[in-house]
């Protein structure tokens, strides 16, 4: 798609799959730390995380696994939480805690079996080796993301605002809360190869809370953050090639500084006195 | 409307959070009619606002019958929740909540609006009309978390009015107000109730309630000890001599 700006192949790949995944968990940032269900998109980044060894082991479509297992946790959540009398914090600890045992327990066994696979890709992303079909699906999932947050933004607005008030007002709370974690689900899944389970964190928190510095209005944020996320995300990818350092970390970094820059320049956060 | 047909009636209710191990409310009867001022007393614990979260289809039912604005909330509390307003209690928003004063009140209308649809001209009139009402318009572009927590109570409050409310739930509505508001929002009460609009009230502040006829639900352990109408002065006479002894009236 950029190969009119860049010529290099895996560099324009590299930068293509950057810029959809970074928009993609950039809009779904907002709704994440707003509703604040963070602990949810960790612990789904950790499903996939753990879907994908899952379906390796199995020798499945890794990408597939990974989709079904953040679907799952995202919809076991709410059932587990409810039936087992717990609260969402302990479920998502939980859940989190099988996660992460099974994704390092067959990264373990399959090294015991010598099937030589390495978990690196998976744990710090990966996007050297990226087809041409694998970034069309991160286009894909980014349409999909923004189309949703479109086509539903009243509801969800009123949903970061107050669940129990968006009720209230005669929403369909529930259907639209699933549906959200559905579309993170799904996000994360896809983003999981490029980014890496431990890194996709740090987009889909980092970029709203570095709009939220600077935006007093939800609809900015949702504007805001992919144009910092891409922005980031995009320099990162650049910067990692040329100078042959791993692209997602040094991204997660640059989110980093530029989250504590935000904190310091934020004028949301600036006390002024007027002598009138 | 007469009181033979009533917009909010319930028949032997019984509801209980998910989980719980007996019903919250119990045996619960109420016959209200259209434009009745109703001020739900008791002390703390006694199911005051489950009985308002029971009649906008917030609580599932466990037995018994609740129709509400002619419709079943058993069958579907959405379409209720459409046409009721509800002002919950103990709101207090972040100073960096990313919301102004004319899009929550805006909120007000989006189920009314439906799925996939986006606010119109008669909305936005809507929100112009609520914000007026309680005297906030000047704050239309406030963001809601730099407001005070009184400011903030009358923004919610717009909020439910800007929906055209057929029945108007209010739990605490004068717990962050000042005098002057509060007797602002009394006004309105009154005004809202010769208009014809149902008010539920919980309050534990019956100074200032409206003048002309009240009707006294007090609660206790999740029933109803009394309902009966008095004048607005004898309200707090009610609710302290039904809290010493029950007494059906």
């Amino acid at each position: 798609m950029l190969e009119f700006i860049i010529q290099n192949n895996i560099v324009c790949h590299a930068v293509e799959a950057m810029l959809f995944a970074s928009v993609a968990c950039a809009v779904l940032s907002v709704i994440i730390t707003q509703v604040q269900i963070s602990s949810i998109g960790f612990t789904m980044a950790h499903a996939a995380f753990a879907g994908a060894a899952l379906g390796m082991f199995l020798s499945l479509n890794p990408t597939v696994c990974s989709i079904v297992a953040g679907v799952s946790v995202a919809f076991l959540i709410g059932p587990l939480s409810d039936k087992a009398r717990l609260s969402p914090d302990t479920s998502l600890g939980l859940l989190f805690g099988i996660c992460m045992a099974v994704a390092i327990f067959f990264i373990a066994y399959m090294q015991t079996l010598g099937q030589g696979f390495s978990a690196m890709g998976l744990l710090f992303g990966d996007v050297i080796s990226l087809y041409r079909e694998e970034v069309y699906l991160l286009a894909a999932i980014c349409i999909v993301a923004i189309i949703f947050i479109v086509v539903l933004y009243k509801e969800i607005t009123a949903i970061i605002f107050d669940k129990r008030i968006a009720e209230s007002v005669g929403i369909r709370v529930k259907p639209v809360y699933y549906a959200m974690l559905f579309v993170i689900a799904l996000t994360v899944a896809l983003c999981l190869p490029i980014i890496g389970g431990l890194l996709l964190y740090v987009w889909l928190v980092a970029p709203a809370a570095i709009a939220l510095q600077f935006c007093n209005r939800l609809s900015a944020m949702f504007v805001v953050a992919p144009t910092v996320a891409a922005i980031i995300s995009i320099s990162g990818a650049l910067v990692g090639l040329e100078h042959s350092l791993p692209v997602a970390p040094l991204t997660a970094v640059l989110f980093s500084v530029v989250f504590i820059a935000a904190v310091l320049l934020s004028p949301r956060r600036r006390v002024t006195f007027r002598k009138t | 409307m007469t009181p033979s047909d009533p917009i909010i009636r319930l028949e032997n209710v019984y509801t209980a959070y998910e989980g719980a191990d007996r019903p919250t409310l119990t045996d619960i009867s109420l016959s209200i009619g259209k434009g009745e001022f109703v001020v739900i007393g008791g002390p703390n614990g006694a199911g005051k606002t489950t009985l308002l979260e029971t009649i906008n289809g917030m609580l599932p039912i466990t037995h018994g019958k609740a129709i509400v604005c002619g419709q079943d909330v058993r069958g579907d509390g959405v379409q209720v929740r459409c046409r009721v307003g509800y002002l919950l209690q103990n709101f207090a928003f972040d100073p960096l909540t990313p919301f102004t004063v004319e899009e929550v009140v805006l909120m007000g209308r989006y189920g009314t609006i439906g799925l996939f649809r986006k606010p119109g001209k008669e909305d936005y009139e809507a929100v112009q009309k609520a914000l007026q009402m309680l005297g906030i318009e000047d704050l239309a572009t406030r963001p809601i978390g730099q407001l005070s927590g009184g400011q903030q109570q009358k923004v919610l409050m717009a909020l439910n009015l800007a929906r055209n409310p057929e029945v108007l739930l209010l739990d605490e509505p004068f717990s962050n107000l000042d005098m002057f508001a509060r007797e602002e929002i009394n006004h309105l009460l009154a005004r809202l109730v010769r208009s014809g609009v149902t008010v539920l009230i919980v309050s534990h502040a019956f100074d200032d309630l409206p003048d002309g006829s009240v009707r006294v639900v007090v609660m206790q352990e999740g029933t109803i000890v009394v309902s009966r109408e008095c004048s607005p002065k004898e309200v707090e006479q009610v609710v302290r001599s039904a809290g010493k002894g029950t007494s059906h009236a």
